[in-house]
């Protein structure tokens, strides 16, 4: 028995996508009861409160049984399907070299005589250890010999020294693509260093209008304009979602805007200099004030509200027709300029591409939206509950504008304004802590030096 | 600036403190008629006295007993064991008496004891020894080790002027092969790391003879930017001073001349283990004298002290890694 296959049915369960999600709905079922399906394969996609995602099969085999039907909600941990998976019992997997009574029933005897990859690690020793090439490599017989025609290993983060690591985290890098030129390809502190010279010279001259971080993918579909006049359509899970969370916002807080004019021209500047979006400036210095303000980096939950120190920082990113999905970028004060434009850039890309987990898009503190790659120049953003405010970075415009010297001299000079509107829930606090606020955030990014 | 030896830095030190205060006097085997073993006090019996060059009996346990009494009654001894091999004798005194008894007692004990060390010239198990890591286990001593004539003496000044207990360790090896400037008169060295040669890729972390081997072995490897910091004082230690350069350089090369174990530089690995930590790209390698008697053989002795090529090829496996 221990050798012999063994068919064991496997039960496919909602997953737990992240602590705060109870529960998720079956949106569609990629497979029907008797497919034989592989390991890893996606068989359902599912949506939760804050993403949708799909289940991949915990192992290979034939569905047997599909439990919850679309658009049916369930708990974690509910039996979606089950699986009929014909796998090996692993206990059993030393005796295989040695044919049992159990094998040769099987139907076909040429996988024991002739053993599949699965099973080298054992069934082929011997010949290993018979091969006089090979018995040569190594004192360990069959293990050093296995090892010396295996490739390298890929080296995994507890390879990399605490100072690459370091690096890495206050730059955003992300280790795997650097090339590593010591021992062994490891990598060290120079080839993580060039790796960011290289990165930061890689990047060409931003345009002077501040980019979003996201862009559709190809031109924006039309809307319910054009093609689709007079086809009435169900909107869909996403845009409802969207709705309720908005109409929620605004049923539950006492929404104000203020806005401040901040001139770029420094921002302009560094950014060209370091290769990074304007939003990644705005956020750090966002959270700079945040730091400085932290009534406005806070939670308002019914009548408990609750400051915070740390600064998750949520970016809304759009997600072209589908709608907006807001990711959050966690212990966001701890970053560099370079670390927010690395981190923000690595969410809008798996939030295109629907790879974010659960707790990637929980969490927040305080949001910021930068939809001004049309050239609109203010909006009144709603809050992203329970948060307690909002900023809308929109586009940055060149305009006259009055300077005056240290002499108290006026002239007019030409410089890139962008108008920084905050939503704020009157019920937290009150419009002179917003304007503080504006003024600290207005004051960073007119004279942070972005270097250091 | 006149240039000295290593040896005429140290005489000179010891000169101008005779000549400069009343307090100090020199106590030591044959340190006045016969100059010293390495003459260090040459022609000093002549100018300054038998009283104030004292000739002891062979007790190094009298000489440091002795000098403990003077200095708690306001002089400020300095005393020369002929090699520091023979401070063991002393032990006691030092370590129980000289150094607790500030702790105890509240009275300073200003004394100053010169530990000629280190081998290279085949003085055998008991001639060659550097015992500088014993006094830095032990609370309440200074330990100092130059590698220049300059800071051999102006570390010797401080040394003597210092209120505490100071274990000045001076390389024999050194006293007539290094010759550098050093300033006239009276000047205190302070009691901190040198960077010896500025680098950005891998540092060399010495003291004493051994920070001229590390710059030898590194002057040209392979076009490699290395540094190297002359710790100068192991106790106090320069935790500032070693973890800049550890932030700068990341990875980290520790050199002792003295065996391998609990020597300084394991000091300095445990700290830079605990306070850089961040800082590294590699790990923390150690050139030390194996934990074996100095032989008395010479090709044996070259084969067991650090050497220009232990520490080049240290370096560069570090450098690659």
């Amino acid at each position: 028995m221990s050798s012999s296959r063994t068919e064991s049915v496997v039960d496919v369960r909602m997953p737990q996508m992240g602590v705060s999600v109870a529960e998720g709905t079956v949106v569609q079922w990629r497979v029907e009861v008797g497919d034989r399906i592989g390991a890893d394969q996606t068989i359902c996609e599912i949506s939760t409160d804050k993403i949708d995602t799909e289940v991949p099969a915990p192992v290979g085999g034939v569905v047997t049984e599909i439990l919850v039907p679309v658009e049916s909600t369930v708990a974690v941990g509910v039996v979606l399907a089950r699986i009929a998976s014909e796998a090996r019992d692993p206990m059993g997997a030393p005796d295989s070299a040695v044919p049992s009574p159990a094998d040769s029933a099987l139907p076909s005897p040429a996988d024991s005589a002739l053993p599949s990859p699965a099973d080298s690690g054992v069934a082929e020793a011997p010949h290993v250890r018979a091969d006089p090439a090979t018995a040569t490599s190594g004192p360990n017989g069959a293990a050093a010999s296995a090892e010396a025609s295996a490739p390298l290993p890929l080296r995994s983060p507890r390879g990399y020294s605490p100072v690459v690591q370091r690096i890495a985290a206050e730059h955003g890098v992300d280790l795997s693509q650097v090339t590593g030129t010591g021992r062994d390809g490891r990598v060290r502190k120079p080839d993580v260093l060039a790796f960011l010279a290289a990165a930061a010279q890689a990047v060409p001259d931003a345009p002077l209008h501040t980019e979003s971080p996201y862009r559709p993918d190809s031109a924006p579909p039309p809307g319910l304009g054009a093609d689709a006049a007079g086809q009435a359509t169900v909107l869909s899970r996403m845009r409802r979602q969207i709705g309720q969370h908005m109409k929620r916002s605004l049923d539950t807080a006492a929404h104000c805007t203020t806005w401040i004019e901040v001139d770029m021209s420094r921002v302009e500047a560094a950014r060209a200099r370091l290769g990074v979006t304007g939003l990644a400036f705005v956020a750090r210095a966002t959270i700079a004030a945040l730091r400085e303000h932290p009534a406005l980096n806070a939670w308002l939950e019914g009548e408990r509200y609750t400051p915070h120190a740390a600064v998750n920082l949520g970016i809304a990113v759009s997600l072209g027709a589908d709608g907006l999905i807001v990711p959050v970028l966690h212990s966001a004060h701890e970053l560099s300029v370079e670390g927010l434009a690395a981190g923000i850039g690595d969410l809008a890309r798996r939030a295109r591409s629907r790879e974010l987990t659960p707790d990637e898009v929980r969490g927040g503190t305080f949001t910021i939206t930068n939809p001004g790659q049309y050239g609109s120049i203010m909006a009144t953003p709603i809050i992203n509950q329970p948060q307690v405010a909002i900023l809308d970075f929109e586009a940055t415009v060149k305009r006259p504008v009055v300077i005056t010297d240290g002499e108290g001299n006026d002239s007019i000079a030409i410089r890139p304004i962008t108008i920084l509107g905050l939503s704020w829930d009157h019920r937290a606090l009150d419009g002179a802590l917003s304007a503080q606020f504006l003024a600290s955030l207005k004051r960073n990014l007119e004279t942070f030096a972005y270097d250091q | 600036m006149p240039t000295m030896t290593y040896l005429q830095a140290i005489s000179a030190a010891l000169r101008d403190e005779l000549r400069s205060d009343d307090r100090v006097l020199l106590m030591g085997e044959d340190i006045g008629v016969f100059g010293g073993a390495f003459k260090v006090t040459q022609g000093f019996i002549e100018e300054f006295g038998a009283d104030r060059v004292m000739d002891t009996p062979l007790a190094e346990s009298a000489i440091i007993g002795t000098a403990v009494g003077a200095a708690v009654v306001g002089m400020r001894p300095v005393c020369e064991m002929q090699f520091s091999d023979f401070i063991s004798c002393g032990f006691d005194q030092l370590v129980t008496v000289a150094g607790k008894m500030h702790y105890r007692q509240g009275l300073a004990v200003p004394i100053t004891i010169r530990l000629p060390s280190g081998g290279g010239f085949s003085g055998g198990p008991f001639h060659s020894q550097n015992p500088e890591a014993w006094f830095m286990h032990s609370p309440g001593i200074k330990v100092l080790a130059p590698s220049t004539a300059h800071d051999a003496k102006g570390l010797l000044h401080a040394a003597i002027r210092d209120p505490n207990p100071v274990c000045f360790m001076e390389h024999k090896h050194l006293y007539r092969r290094i010759k550098d400037e050093v300033p006239e008169g009276v000047f205190e060295t302070p009691m901190t790391a040198r960077v010896a040669r500025p680098g950005s890729d891998l540092v060399v972390i010495a003291y004493g003879a051994m920070v001229h081997v590390a710059l030898e072995a590194t002057d040209d490897l392979d076009g490699a930017s290395v540094e190297v910091l002359d710790l100068r004082s192991l106790v106090p230690l320069d935790r500032a001073a070693i973890l800049d350069s550890v932030a700068r350089c990341s990875k980290v090369v520790i050199v002792d001349e003295a065996n391998m174990t609990c020597a300084a530089g394991a000091q300095v690995a445990a700290l830079i283990a605990e306070h850089g930590f961040e800082d590294l790209d590699g790990p923390v390698v150690r050139v030390a004298t194996p934990d074996v008697p100095i032989p008395f053989s010479p090709p044996l002795e070259q084969a067991v002290l650090p050497s220009v090529e232990r520490i080049r090829e240290a370096c560069r496996e570090l450098l690659a890694y």
